[in-house]
């Protein structure tokens, strides 16, 4: 792998860090699998690329990506919630509608970012190579997440939304507002999908309607592979298990697609991926299954 | 104090399953009395219980903590007012949360949470000493998950939790339940220190008619979603279980109870 590639894939692995923490809020956090994700993190891109044509501050535009994101998040919990939509299925209403919306959002499939400031601009030509500023200002932004995520979930608010997903019935006895948990938890968390896909559209320098698909599975993906490295103990560090997952699955992904042995191509990576999320979903049961024979055969 | 007017609950209204698990409860609980509830399976006893916390809401009468009226608030409401231990010691507690962090939760109960750290050093020493308070050498083991301890200890922590935060009654749903004879005795002193030391407004559900009348102060029977028996001070003080059951008899018109649930203890 060369330099190049590597800090390439570090890149890609910080932006879509940002995904796994949201991922992680929703399917760890409240226990709410949760696709809008497929939807949102092109939204987000869409919304910052059109405003940063339109001439807006990229920090500005990024933050109204992840407010875009966040109303997102909050269709699909009032799908859920409100209307007892099954979250899945409802998830599934606000992916499809948003792939319309982000169309609409660009007036077109994709909008190249070639001339327009953004958020890395002013870190360009201070001495670095831009590949490796790039990554360095998005590890800027995922720092500040985990950081700010963690003090969150530690706090009574977010004790509470722990609670929500652990055991409802209980967390409403407690006297938790168990259904106001739920939509901040969403918004949250596609607010971070949004701002994932705000980034990506600024590290690569385009927005595309089709960036969505699979978001959910490679975010699951960076969660699982980071429970399995660094199984942790407290908050800030299953937060921080998610970041180094998200990374250590792109540096295998680049690793995979740069051994010409194996012949993969970049369009093999959702395949991949499903691949990779099922066998690590499929293994702790087989582990378990293989564990009660043992058990038995004494 | 509770005052419950004529509550009734209807479950699946309009449905082939429909049923109708209160007709007509009326009850009032002074300040500090601590009840038994008992009645055979499906007598209504966790649906009131379930009233009484907002989990169910009911469709007529009136209940009201305090001289609040709270028939139509939520449980999340109704939190300030209500402590409770559940039958089932993982229904009770998170079980994927530390002890510390299911403290936490319960001593804001009824309260505003807001963005303040969950766990200072100060709550931890605080939740140290009252855990410690139990006996049961759980003060070491604070930053376990839930789900390790057993049913038991779960059980004992669950009902201290119930007082970590004020509260105006406490509702046991055969909290003992699940546990062993002599894990069961030992969380029903604790329940009896508990309500004592606190002073809390108590029903506490139960299966056994011996646990009925040694604990507390005042016995009901519910039957079909109907409030059958009433007994407390010498009536109920020269009361044993074999009388306890033909009174229920009577009660009932002299029908049999063929209920062997009713019989245990
Ligand atoms: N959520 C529900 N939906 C439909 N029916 C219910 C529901 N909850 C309780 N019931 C019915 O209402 C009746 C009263 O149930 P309840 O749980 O209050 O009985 P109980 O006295 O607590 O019995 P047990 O001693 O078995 O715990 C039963 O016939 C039960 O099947
Ligand atoms: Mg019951």
């Amino acid at each position: 792998m060369s330099e190049i590639a590597f800090f390439g894939a570090v890149e890609i692995g910080l932006v879509y860090a940002l995904v796994a923490l949201g991922v992680y809020l929703s399917f760890r956090v409240l226990d709410f699998p949760d696709l809008t994700v497929d939807g949102s993190f092109p939204l987000g891109a869409a919304v910052c690329a059109t405003l940063l044509v339109a001439g807006v501050n990229p920090w500005l535009a990024s933050l109204a990506a992840a407010l875009a994101g966040a109303v997102a998040g909050l269709v699909t919990a009032t799908l859920n919630v409100r209307f007892k939509i099954l979250h899945l299925l409802a998830s599934i209403l606000t992916m499809i509608a948003l792939f319309s919306v982000n169309l609409r959002v660009m007036g077109r499939p994709n909008v190249a970012l070639l001339m327009q400031d953004t958020v890395l601009t002013p870190f360009y030509g201070l001495g670095l190579p831009d590949h490796m500023v790039r990554p360095l200002v998005v590890a800027v932004v995922v720092v500040a997440v985990v950081l700010l995520l963690a003090r969150f979930l530690g706090s009574e608010f977010g004790l509470a939304m722990r609670a929500t997903g652990v055991n409802a019935r209980m967390a409403r006895a407690q006297g938790v507002e168990t259904d106001f948990h739920i939509y901040t938890g969403m918004a949250l968390s596609n607010g971070l999908c949004a701002l994932a896909g705000a980034l990506f559209a600024q590290t690569n320098g385009f927005a595309d309607v089709t960036t969505g698909i699979g978001t959910i599975v490679v975010g699951l993906a960076a969660v699982i592979v980071g429970e399995t490295v660094l199984p942790a103990r407290t908050m800030l560090w299953a937060l921080v298990g998610c970041v180094v997952g998200s990374i250590l699955y792109r540096l295998a992904v680049q690793l995979a697609l740069s051994a010409d042995v194996i012949g993969l191509q970049a369009s093999d990576l959702n395949l991949v991926t499903a691949v990779l999320v099922a066998v690590a979903l499929i293994l702790p049961r087989v582990r378990l299954k293989a564990g009660r024979k043992t058990e038995a055969a004494r | 104090m509770i005052t419950v007017n004529g509550i009734h609950v209807t479950f699946g209204r309009g449905t082939p399953l429909e049923k109708h698990a209160l007709r007509g409860v009326d009850l009032t609980i002074p300040e500090g009395q601590f009840v038994t509830v008992i009645g055979s399976n499906g007598a209504g006893k966790s649906t009131f219980l379930g009233a009484l916390a907002g989990d169910v809401i009911a469709e007529s009468g009136s209940i009201a903590i305090d001289g609040t009226d709270v028939t139509r608030w939520a449980t999340p409401k109704r939190a300030s007012l209500v402590a409770r231990v559940f039958q089932d010691p993982m229904v009770g507690s998170c079980t994927a949360l530390t002890i510390e962090e299911n403290m936490a939760l319960a001593a804001a109960r009824g309260r505003k949470r807001g963005l303040g750290f969950a766990l200072s050093g100060d709550r931890r020493r605080h939740f140290r000493d009252r855990i410690a308070e139990l006996g049961l050498g759980l003060e070491n083991r604070l930053h376990d998950r839930m789900g390790l301890l057993s049913g038991g200890q779960r059980q004992a922590v669950s009902l201290l939790m119930a007082t970590l935060a004020g509260s105006k009654i406490l509702l046991l749903d055969e909290h003992t339940a699940a546990l062993d004879p002599g894990t069961a005795e030992f969380v029903l002193g604790l329940t009896r220190r508990i309500v004592q030391e606190n002073r809390l407004t108590t029903l506490m559900v139960t299966h056994s008619m011996r646990q009925a009348l040694d604990y507390g102060d005042r016995t009901v029977m519910l039957h079909e979603g109907r409030i059958v028996l009433d007994v407390s001070g010498e009536q109920r003080a020269g009361l044993d279980v074999p009388h306890l059951l033909a009174l229920f008899a009577r009660q009932r018109g002299g029908e049999e109870i063929a209920d062997d649930s009713l019989l245990i203890g």
